[in-house]
């Protein structure tokens, strides 16, 4: 029924929004577009990502995990950028459109802190003010990425609302843009949000497919015959599925975070049930309970654990073009120390479940066929849930 | 049937009266309780009102309408339990226009178009849904024309830098249109926006339909500067304050709408 609406992939995007923001998202838009078509933005951009990110990153040959799991593995190393992920990539994009646009504050929404500690970064970088949305619950599971926030010269604002998470964050990063939208650019993190937020975080985490792609062809001569990363909003994954999904042999697959089981109710899988809703702007698959009420997700990954999933994502799964699966908190924990172990690389836990589903695959696949998966940040900031859960203590969730 | 809400602001313009409106959630105290404060209010002389069904995520609300939805949610209340009590008290003989104020995802949830049934059914004279913009209401505007004449009306809201879009948003708009006072979110006391007497005198000037204030509203003194151009004030976030302060007490309700209305209209 949208099918020619800009806003819309499929039945799914839009911006439910509130009045006072539709200016402001007109606003984005056109900044958004006009930078996109001039070569000294674009200049900019590769300047930072290349000089301050340290791009490009590595498409690693994990010779002794391919062993391992019986396929020719390739890791696209966004850990080794500066701060630890991914999410830079969209910060430098996403802070130089609001210098463009005479922006001098930014806010941003976190949940395991990497997308904070990123914006912090980026704020610190152009001299910008920069506020921080983070629960209540995630800063006590992320003490350490609240210190290096604040070390950055970020305000991190403690959400108590609601269930003092991701979530709720992004609901009061949404209030305060609602009310400051005149002078401040909220820098949203995921592959979410209303229309052209979507649109702008996979364009600027394209460049990891862009390089992977080329990387591979120099490599192997070949395309990947799989492609996989971790999803939780969707930025990483957009991002490793930008450049393939027109490349129809290539097979395309999305790990979301089963927590405790599917069938506990205690997870973050927002496509495996199917329901669509209607949560932070956009119409998407969400958990959401009888009543339409927005359901807690659980992960014992704080990156994975949100509702909802990216519009994209979600008509990426009705086209069929991507398979999206899901892996438990204990096969992500194992998969995350086998890595460890085999190439001496402590993978970020929302990562290891890409890890973990590439077991299973490998065992569909020959041992020449390749696959790459989205290594999407380092586990460093993740030591203290690994040895609470090592201990057999459990973690915070 | 002419629409309730039409109706009434039909009458107060013959009468040169402003509208007072407020905005409560739906379930507080209990059902039972709510029954009682929306028969208090009635007879206090309220002209509309305004039941919020509470939602997990409410984006648009600041922290005192934010912790009421959690209230109500937790004590049970779900959007069939309101139309129960919306054909109850249209039973017992309110006649008060009620307007559901309620986020997007509850009407979908439920199905757009039962929803419209649903509320047409049960006396729902209007909707005002703040996280559905003008440019998403199609699917919602599509079940409100199938419904026809019982169908409630949507009643469209504008911001202080709605500027460009004011006439695209009051072409076709009814009831009357709601002007948000400032930037944000519900309950931010006293901070109207800088330009907010040039902003609803344009509005004012666009709309063949009555206009009213809300967001950041106390008492009927806060709307004096804009008397000459506003038709109605509502009043949301300080009403569920003073409800809470005062244990619901129905007698609490009735005594502040009476003082608003008369102060408004004295203005």
């Amino acid at each position: 029924m949208n099918k020619n609406d800009r806003r819309y992939y499929g039945n799914f995007g839009g911006q439910y929004v509130s009045e006072s923001l539709m200016q402001a998202l007109e606003e984005l838009e056109a900044a958004f577009e006009g930078a996109m078509q001039d070569a000294s933005f674009l200049e900019e951009c590769s300047y930072y990502l290349k000089q301050y990110v340290g791009r490009e990153t590595p498409l690693y040959y994990a010779q002794h995990l391919s062993e391992a799991y019986g396929a020719k593995i390739y890791l696209k190393r966004e850990d080794l950028n500066h701060t630890g992920a991914h999410k830079i990539n969209n910060v430098i994009g996403q802070i130089l459109l609001a210098k463009r646009m005479g922006k001098k504050k930014v806010i941003a929404e976190t949940g395991a802190g990497q997308h904070g500690v990123a914006t912090a970064t980026g704020a610190a970088l152009f001299g910008m003010e920069c506020t921080v949305y983070m629960g209540a619950e995630d800063m006590e599971r992320q003490k350490l990425n609240v210190l290096r926030m604040e070390l950055l010269g970020a305000k991190v604002e403690k959400v108590t609302s609601g269930s003092n998470t991701l979530k709720d964050a992004t609901n009061e990063a949404i209030r305060t843009w609602a009310k400051t939208a005149e002078d401040t650019f909220y820098v949203i993190g995921s592959a979410l949000g209303p229309y052209p937020y979507p649109k702008m975080v996979k364009e600027f985490q394209s460049i990891i497919s862009k390089e992977a792609k080329r990387q591979l062809m120099e490599a192997e001569g070949r395309l990947p015959d799989v492609v996989m990363a971790c999803v939780g909003g969707g930025s990483n994954s957009i991002g490793m599925f930008a450049e393939f999904i027109e490349e129809p042999s290539v097979k395309l697959i999305g790990v979301e975070a089963a927590g405790l089981g599917i069938e506990t109710g205690k997870h973050a899988s927002a496509m495996a049930l199917g329901q669509v809703g209607i949560l932070h702007g956009m119409k998407s698959y969400l958990l959401q309970d009888e009543e339409g009420n927005v359901q807690l997700a659980h992960s014992i990954s704080a990156g994975l654990d949100y509702p909802g999933v990216g519009p994209e994502h979600a008509y990426l799964r009705d086209t069929g073009r991507v398979e999206y699966v899901s892996i438990m908190d204990v096969e992500a924990m194992d998969a995350l120390q086998e890595l460890c172990r085999l190439e001496g690389i402590i993978p970020a836990i929302e990562s290891s479940h890409a890890l973990a589903y590439a077991k299973k695959q490998a065992q569909k696949m020959g041992k020449d066929e390749i696959m790459v998966i989205c290594l999407s940040g380092r586990g460093d900031k993740d030591v203290h849930t690994v040895a609470a859960y090592l201990e057999g203590k459990g973690y915070r969730n | 049937m002419q629409n309730r809400i039409e109706a009434t602001l039909q009458i107060l313009k013959e009468k040169k009266e402003k509208a007072f409106i407020t905005y409560m959630t739906a379930g507080l105290p209990d059902m039972e309780g709510c029954k009682a404060l929306i028969r208090a209010q009635e007879e206090a002389g309220t002209d509309l009102l305004e039941l919020g069904i509470p939602f997990s995520d409410p984006v648009a609300d600041g922290p005192v309408i934010q912790s009421a939805s959690y209230k109500s949610i937790q004590q049970g209340t779900s959007l069939n339990k309101v139309f129960r009590l919306m054909k109850e008290i249209r039973q017992e003989g309110v006649q008060v226009p009620i307007i559901f104020m309620m986020y997007y995802n509850t009407v979908f949830h439920h199905g757009v178009e039962k929803f419209v049934e649903d509320c047409a059914e049960c006396g729902v004279d209007g909707l005002i849904i703040p996280d559905l913009p003008l440019e998403e209401q199609n699917e919602i505007r599509k079940a409100l024309a199938q419904e026809g004449e019982n169908a409630p009306l949507l009643i469209q809201l504008v911001s202080p830098v709605s500027a460009g879009r004011i006439p695209k948003i009051l072409d076709g708009a009814r009831g009357f249109v709601y002007c948000v006072s400032g930037m944000g979110v519900t309950g931010q006391s006293g901070n109207f926006h800088r330009e907010i007497i040039s902003y609803l005198s344009d509005v004012k000037a666009q709309s063949k339909i009555p206009v009213m204030m809300g967001f950041g509203i106390r008492n009927a003194h806060d709307v004096a500067p804009m008397k000459d151009i506003i038709d109605g004030a509502i009043v949301g976030s300080h009403f569920i304050n003073l409800m809470e302060e005062n244990h619901y007490a129905p007698e609490a309700a009735k005594a502040y709408c009476q003082r608003f209305k008369s102060e408004l209209n004295a203005l």
